[in-house]
């Protein structure tokens, strides 16, 4: 005969709960101390190019498994970057580590000082190469983020198709890569130059053109803008525009291009000229190497007033939030070690930053890598002559100069009306923090 | 007693209230209080008045955000409004493989914003689209068209692109409103003689005010709020030609990471906002005591 089940009391149960839980408590210290004890460490690293992510990845699992970490790594896409990082600082839940966005994130003091691994690698490899100390520095001489590449964009050409026009590559000017683009290309199926003026920071490239021509925004200093003292300058830029403009070498749509639409215009054999970092030459050696050898890789034409070609890079951070910031020091130091990145600049489109990597074999295996030495040993910082700020910043993600092209061409208005329009753009960004 | 049982309902209500009030209220209220500071991302903030409402408004992509935002919302709510009703009729009827295009209808509501607009942004492309190949090869056009880098086409393809994803939650409202008209009502004005129109002016369309009015409530605020055609197809472009409020918030708080600036555009847009509601309220409301 079955006995009636007995029903525990409620007073019952929470003691036999508790019981339980302090028991499950008391045993935990035996049960899993090493996951307890492993440190924690947040890593958001870039994404772009599939093979260079990956060995970055690759390379700091390995490392956490030998240095016993508990890494989480999350791949985020420059563009998510900004608002992703900007949601957890907001709600105070941080990476240790990020790939993107330093300069910005340094400005308003979020990471952590790391002059002493600046120091560091300066002594043990070499120094550093080309402007990295220039990017990497600041006025008081402190450094919150450590490069590890450089990339930029360069004049990609499609030499096949300028040689059978009869002409030698590269163009020298800007002026002659315009004749060279109407020469080369072939309407309807392949235009002269797939260059973007939208509302994308890639269309800044043409702050740059204008630069070669011997303006700039704003003063030494980088605090008042001095757009209007150039004006003539401008003119003569805008006079090379309105040519490309009319000649019909920029393929339709430009105007709304984002900054994957130059790379896939290329790709598809649809433009002689483009101006791109090699990432595009990374994807064609794997994808269309037939392409890539018709490719050449050269530094920018230059303006009346010489050469401007500016660089960009990657670089790694701290956030000054870290719980962990001697281990996170350490992961910025490893991840500098030269045989590491001999393996990570073979698949990458990163340029040397210290001088221990000039001798990598990479850089003699393959042609394209050539244009990326010159870039890394001359370029100079994003906006030169102009001070790389947070004004020129933001007026460089307010597309500032390709939206007064666009006043141009799309809203017909007149040099005047436009130019005015931007100086009074500019003026009201730098004013914000000329403080 | 009475107190007692009051004190009760209070007490019940309370968990609610405090949701409400910190999903609801609180995020409102800081942003409100974000559209008088100069907090940027990481900072604080410092109260500074007006200065971000004077900065804004002497924006010059705000005033072409102002009107691209109404014509974007009342153009695309007019199409999806059209094209919704003409598709529930077409599914009220008792046509072959109804209940097939019915979930058929739902398809591109279903997909995510991101595949839909990239796949319309290739159909535009006046390089490799589908639309231009199309035009091209029938002869309707010499020369391609680059339907959202001019101007003059720019805001009406995001708005074919945007009315596209979004008619079917129109269609399958409207068809649940159509399917609680009594079939009777409909026996009768036939037995009258009234004609197709003259049933859907004085049966169906009454049947439906209520529906149409959420609908339309809802669907005015969601597509006033909309981003990811703007940000997907144009970024804004050509120039301001489709540059809507809510790219220049993200913009100035996401780009530039000065939310004090994003939010005051986003509380400027905000009696907008009221104002477009309480038209469509209001027009309906005066339809339904008519």
């Amino acid at each position: 005969m079955a006995r009636p089940a007995i029903r525990p009391t409620r007073r019952q149960f929470l003691k036999t709960s508790a019981a339980v839980a302090v028991g499950a408590g008391a045993t935990r210290p035996f049960g899993t101390p090493a996951l307890a004890q492993r440190p924690k460490l947040v890593y958001w690293c870039y994404q772009f190019l599939k093979s260079s992510d990956d060995a970055r990845a690759n390379f700091a699992q390995e490392w956490a498994k030998k240095n016993n970490v508990d890494l989480q790594i999350s791949m985020v896409p420059l563009k998510e970057f900004l608002p992703k990082i900007t949601a957890a600082i907001e709600a105070k839940a941080t990476p240790d580590i990020i790939e993107s966005d330093a300069v910005e994130l340094r400005a308003r003091g979020q990471l952590l000082d790391v002059t002493d691994i600046y120091k560091k690698l300066e002594k043990t490899y070499g120094g550093w190469v080309g402007n990295s100390p220039k990017i990497m520095l600041e006025p008081d001489g402190r450094v919150h983020h450590i490069m590890y590449g450089f990339q930029g964009f360069m004049l990609m050409s499609r030499d096949d198709l300028v040689k059978e026009a009869g002409l030698t590559p590269p163009p020298a000017t800007w002026v002659d890569m315009l004749a060279y683009a109407k020469k080369a290309q072939k309407l309807p199926r392949i235009f002269g130059m797939g260059i973007p003026v939208s509302n994308q920071t890639d269309s800044q490239v043409w702050e740059d053109m204008m630069k070669s021509y011997g303006a700039r925004l704003a003063d030494e200093k980088g605090k008042r803008i001095v757009l209007g003292d150039y004006k003539p300058q401008v003119w003569e830029f805008l006079d090379f525009f309105t040519e490309v403009w009319k000649a019909g070498v920029l393929p339709p749509g430009v105007t709304t291009w984002d900054n994957t639409m130059n790379n896939s215009t290329y790709q598809s054999g649809k433009a002689v000229f483009i101006l791109n970092p090699i990432t595009l030459s990374l994807w064609l050696e794997e994808n269309n190497p037939e392409l890539l050898a018709k490719t050449g890789h050269y530094t920018y034409p230059k303006g009346p007033k010489g050469l401007i070609q500016p660089v960009t890079f990657g670089s790694r951070a701290i956030m000054k939030y870290t719980k962990v910031p001697d281990l996170a020091k350490q992961f910025l130091w490893d991840s500098m070690e030269p045989g590491k990145m001999d393996r990570e600049h073979g698949v990458s489109q990163w340029g040397p930053v210290l001088k221990a990597y000039l001798g990598f074999d990479v850089w003699k295996k393959k042609p394209f890598m050539k244009g990326l030495i010159d870039l890394s040993l001359r370029g100079e910082p994003q906006g030169y002559p102009d001070v790389f700020n947070d004004a020129w910043r933001e007026q460089h993600t307010n597309t500032t100069i390709s939206r007064m092209l666009q006043r141009l061409v799309v809203d017909n208005w007149s040099r005047d009306k436009a130019f005015v329009e931007a100086l009074d753009v500019l003026g009201k960004i730098y004013s914000k923090y000329a403080v | 007693m009475r107190t007692r049982e009051s004190l009760g309902g209070m007490a019940l209500l309370a968990p609610t209230l405090l949701l409400l009030l910190g999903l609801v209220l609180y995020p409102f209220c800081y942003a409100i209080w974000l559209a008088f500071s100069d907090k940027t991302v990481g900072s604080p903030g410092q109260y500074v008045g007006l200065r971000n409402f004077i900065y804004v408004l002497s924006w010059p992509q705000f005033s072409a955000a102002v009107t691209n935002t109404i014509v974007f919302t009342v153009s695309a709510v007019a199409i999806k409004f059209v094209l919704g009703m003409a598709v529930a009729l077409v599914l009220n009827q008792r046509i072959r493989a109804r209940n097939f295009f019915r979930a058929f209808l739902l398809l591109p509501w279903v997909m995510p914003a991101f595949v839909v607009y990239l796949v319309w942004r290739w159909l535009y492309d006046p390089l490799a689209g589908l639309i231009n190949y199309a035009l091209l090869d029938i002869g309707v056009i010499a020369s391609p068209i680059a339907f959202l880098s001019d101007r003059s086409t720019a805001m009406g393809s995001v708005v074919v692109a945007h009315a596209w994803r979004n008619f079917p939650f129109y269609a399958i409202s409207f068809l649940a409103g159509m399917q609680t008209i009594s079939q009777e009502l409909y026996d009768s004005a036939q037995v009258d003689g009234a004609s197709r129109i003259r049933q859907f002016r004085h049966i169906t369309l009454p049947g439906l005010y209520h529906i149409i009015g959420v609908v339309l409530l809802l669907t005015t605020i969601q597509t006033a709020n909309a981003f990811e055609p703007i940000y997907l197809l144009t970024g804004g472009g050509p120039s301001d030609a489709t540059m809507v409020y809510t790219m220049l918030v993200y913009v100035m708080g996401i780009m530039n990471l000065r939310l004090g600036e994003a939010a005051a555009v986003s509380t400027l847009f905000l009696p907008l906002l009221v104002g477009l509601v309480l038209v469509v309220t209001m027009l309906l409301q005066k339809k339904a005591n008519a």
